[in-house]
């Protein structure tokens, strides 16, 4: 057995019940687990148990967002000065984004750790995921302290006060962020907040094509610069991690393949998205609305739609919980993140009031289809 | 024939599959029964210490119908009787005698049985202490014999880790198969559903007549009479009633009826990784663990269970092999801990998820042991437990339901159509480690006592 083990377990009877820094149990659990899997048998049937666990289900999650979060340390720099090379660039990136991460992983883990404390559970590797996903959807000069605020909101209002983990009914990532983009507007819209460099001014193709009126919105994109190919691959102003459809693609891959997001939801929202994109392609010539006219492709590859829709919808938790649901759901969140860009003028980004309305509706969402699950029950009894 | 395909659901690898190789077990020394075994039977004794009792005699019986007895399944001498809390009957031992007598119970051969009245039969069946053998659902107790059921089922394709091949079952033996499932039929005046894997090859069981034959293919939980009774006649309420009975009891109560005796006998497998020969065995009912392993070699640090590995009872030697299990698995107890165990590739990590490097090559090389493998978390819907459970009931939602105990709720959602077996593999599943088929299961008590 190795010394790291045997610390481990001369100091555990302190941290159990009866010892000295009992209160802080949860605290000894969460490191003795990431470094040993519980060495716990089971005690009823069944007796075996598959190797999945909680960790294992947030980590990969992780590993999924990795591709837009290196995407996005890249782009940061690549925004300030593109020709600088890739070492500059990770390395700009880097020192503007690694602060943020680590403010919203130490704050939201002190929140974490003083509610497990005090409500006496364990602490939830959830957390691992919604620290990240956080700095991930803010522009990449954002004040610290608005970080702090906006997780610890996040944390406390959008999880810890309706139960905790798995009870919560909106994403807290996403409650973190409509915290500071309404307590703080200054820094969350506008030309000048998606840039490190102060003088520098970039509108999002979104903002641009929102900004001119009676005009085509392929023209007003290229215009401005914007190719399809910047857009897809991310090399364009916007939040850090949620520029590049190519990196929420990746991450979608993962997630799908292991399961840990439901495709339903995914194919969902890109289903609502496109249809109601082309509804307003229809509608376009009738009215000065420019955003009327932009293609279902480049709603997709526009904004953080890929990356709220792969990484924010999906959560289990905050998302329908029946395949069914889970479908609707999806389709709601495209539709609405379309009207939200097309129709109101304030917001020309909509992906994060489209989901946050999607988590609202879920549940009811989901009480629909139980009732239908019930009903389809019924009639089974009935025919045999 | 049609055969109901059902693609939910995961056939546990498990290293130590029992060879198809029949032994007979050695005479035992001792035998014990549980009353704790029979759900439903509230036990008065009817033995004393020291009483000689014949195969067949009663023992006790049921507070609540006093014709059903549960019978001695050897003769001998009583020798203890364990009382537990509250004067709990626990356990009755026998001193089996060198030579077996019986009690005589009428004799009937196919023919006369056809004709024989209802209440006839179930006259025969409880008083040779038979009858326990047919359980009823919901709630899987002993059956009622004041109720009449809407159905009979019986599964001859069990699916559950080193569950005895009902195909090479019968070949042993498939006397008394035909009178059984006649008698299960005259004594219901209902259906009896006979449900074969798509697999079976069994001309007995295709030839069975007086039933209603169905063919299901999938992977476990395919063969339980739960999935069974949910995809032919599904539970309604409380009050509808099916009953089920184990393939191998069919053939006890023809035998019973055929020779007038009460058949103690079963073939039962033995497998897992932690026991030298894995191979069916033909054990007499009642006997304990240690002797059906006798000359068995056992690894140390090895979990013995009565029953399979995803429902059955974590045993020590000299406790009995349960009253309805078929398997003894015996598989290696491992509290050791790996470092950083989560952060690993896992390509010897089992997991019915994609989250593991072990999926690419199907589990194989991968290894399963007693370890719950994580720590308790609250329910995070990932889909895992949806995923092996091949019923039309929502389990996440069930689950909160049974939580909340919110017995409406659980009623609609479909409770009585529930079981713990069937729920083994949610739990088994499970990355929050809930233990999904305890809480079925106190729903389910919850619900019967509340009702």
């Amino acid at each position: 057995m190795s010394s790291l083990r045997k610390l481990f377990d001369r100091i555990e009877p302190r941290f159990s019940e009866g010892g000295k820094w009992e209160r802080w149990a949860p605290l000894y659990e969460m490191v003795d687990t990431i470094f040993y899997v519980p060495g716990t048998v089971t005690s009823v049937a069944p007796h075996v148990r598959d190797a999945v666990d909680m960790k294992r289900s947030m980590f990969t999650v992780i590993i999924a967002l990795l591709p837009a979060l290196i995407f996005g340390i890249y782009n940061t720099g690549y925004q300030v000065s593109p020709d600088a090379g890739f070492v500059q660039n990770m390395l700009t990136g880097g020192v503007a984004i690694v602060p943020l991460i680590l403010v919203s992983y130490i704050v939201g883990g002190l929140w974490e750790l003083l509610f497990a404390v005090v409500r006496r559970h364990e602490i939830n590797e959830g957390f691992l995921v919604t620290g990240l996903l956080l700095p991930m959807t803010l522009p990449p000069d954002m004040p610290l302290w608005m970080v702090a605020m906006g997780i610890s909101f996040g944390v406390v209002i959008g999880k810890e006060v309706t139960g905790g983990t798995g009870y919560n009914v909106f994403n807290p990532a996403l409650v973190a962020r409509a915290f500071i983009f309404f307590a703080y507007p200054g820094e969350m819209t506008g030309d000048h907040i998606w840039s490190l460099a102060d003088e520098l001014t970039a509108a999002t193709p979104l903002a641009v094509v929102a900004s001119a009126e009676g005009a085509d919105a392929a023209t007003l994109v290229s215009g401005a610069g914007y190719t399809a190919r910047d857009m897809f691959l991310g090399l364009i102003p916007g939040s850090v991690g949620c520029t590049s459809t190519l990196a929420a693609l990746l991450g979608a891959f993962v997630l799908i393949v292991s399961r840990i997001a439901n495709w339903r939801i995914i194919a969902g929202g890109l289903a609502g998205l496109v249809a109601s994109a082309l509804l307003a392609n229809l509608l376009a010539p009738a009215s000065q609305n420019s955003m009327l006219s932009l293609s279902p492709f480049y709603h997709v590859i526009m904004g953080g739609f890929a990356f709220g829709l792969v990484f924010m919808a999906t959560d289990p938790v905050s998302a329908a919980q029946t395949d069914t649901g889970r479908w609707i759901y999806g389709i709601l969140i495209g539709v609405l993140c379309v009207m939200i860009r097309v129709l109101n003028q304030a917001f020309v980004e909509g992906i994060m009031l489209a989901i946050l309305l999607g988590n609202a509706f879920a549940p009811m969402i989901d009480y629909f289809v139980l009732r239908r699950n019930i009903a389809k029950r019924q009639r089974a009894y009935a025919k045999q | 024939m049609d055969v109901l395909r059902l693609k939910k659901g995961h056939d546990i690898a498990l290293a130590g599959q029992p060879e198809k190789r029949l032994v007979s077990a050695g005479q035992p020394a001792l035998l014990k029964i549980r009353p704790t075994s029979f759900r439903g039977i509230r036990p008065k004794l009817m033995v004393q210490l020291g009483d000689h009792v014949k195969t067949g005699s009663p023992l006790f019986y049921s507070k609540a119908s006093p014709d059903m007895f549960v019978t001695a399944p050897g003769s001998g001498r009583i020798v203890r009787i364990v009382l537990g809390e509250r004067r709990v009957i626990n356990e009755i031992v026998i001193d089996l005698d060198k030579t077996e007598s019986f009690e005589e119970f009428e004799t009937f051969n196919e023919q006369s049985v056809a004709a024989l009245a209802p209440e006839r039969i179930k006259e025969q069946l409880l008083r040779s202490g038979l009858w326990p053998v047919i359980r009823q659902r919901p709630f899987s107790s002993v059956a009622d014999p004041e109720k009449k059921p809407k159905a009979v089922f019986i599964s001859a394709m069990p699916t559950a880790p080193f569950s005895p091949d009902m195909d090479y079952v019968l070949d042993q033996d498939a006397s008394g198969f035909q009178t059984g499932l006649s008698i299960l039929k005259r004594v219901t005046g209902a259906a009896v559903h006979l449900v074969a894997g798509k697999k079976s090859s069994s001309a007995v069981l295709a030839g069975a007549k007086d039933v209603v034959h169905h063919r299901f293919s999938g992977p476990h939980p395919a063969g339980n009479v739960g999935i069974h009774i949910h995809h032919i006649a599904p539970i309604r309420n409380r009050d509808d009633i099916v009953w089920y009975v184990s393939l191998q009891d069919v053939l006890r109560i023809g035998r019973l009826f055929l020779k007038g005796k009460l058949p103690v006998e079963k073939i039962v497998t033995v497998g897992g990784e932690s026991v030298e020969k894995r191979h069916y065995i033909k054990i007499r009912q009642g006997m304990m663990l240690k002797d059906v392993l006798w000359g068995n070699h056992v690894e140390q640090n090895a979990r013995l269970i009565s029953g399979d590995v995803l429902t059955g009872l974590k045993s020590s030697p000299e406790d009995p092999l349960g009253f309805y299990h078929e398997t003894v698995s015996v598989i290696p107890e491992n509290s050791g801990r790996d470092f950083i165990g989560w952060l690993r590739p896992g390509l010897h990590k089992y997991s019915v998820t994609n989250l593991f490097l072990s999926r690419l090559v199907n589990n194989r090389g991968a290894h399963l042991d007693t370890r719950l493998n994580g720590s308790p978390r609250v329910i995070i819907p990932f889909g895992n437990i949806e995923s092996v459970l091949p019923m039309n009931i929502l389990p996440t939602f069930l689950i909160k339901m049974i939580l909340a105990r919110d017995i409406d709720e659980m009623e609609k959602l479909g409770i009585y159509e529930c079981d713990p077996e069937d729920f083994a593999l949610c739990a088994f599943a499970d990355a929050s480690k809930m233990e999904i088929a305890e809480i079925i299961r106190e729903g389910l008590e919850y619900v019967e006592k509340n009702g």
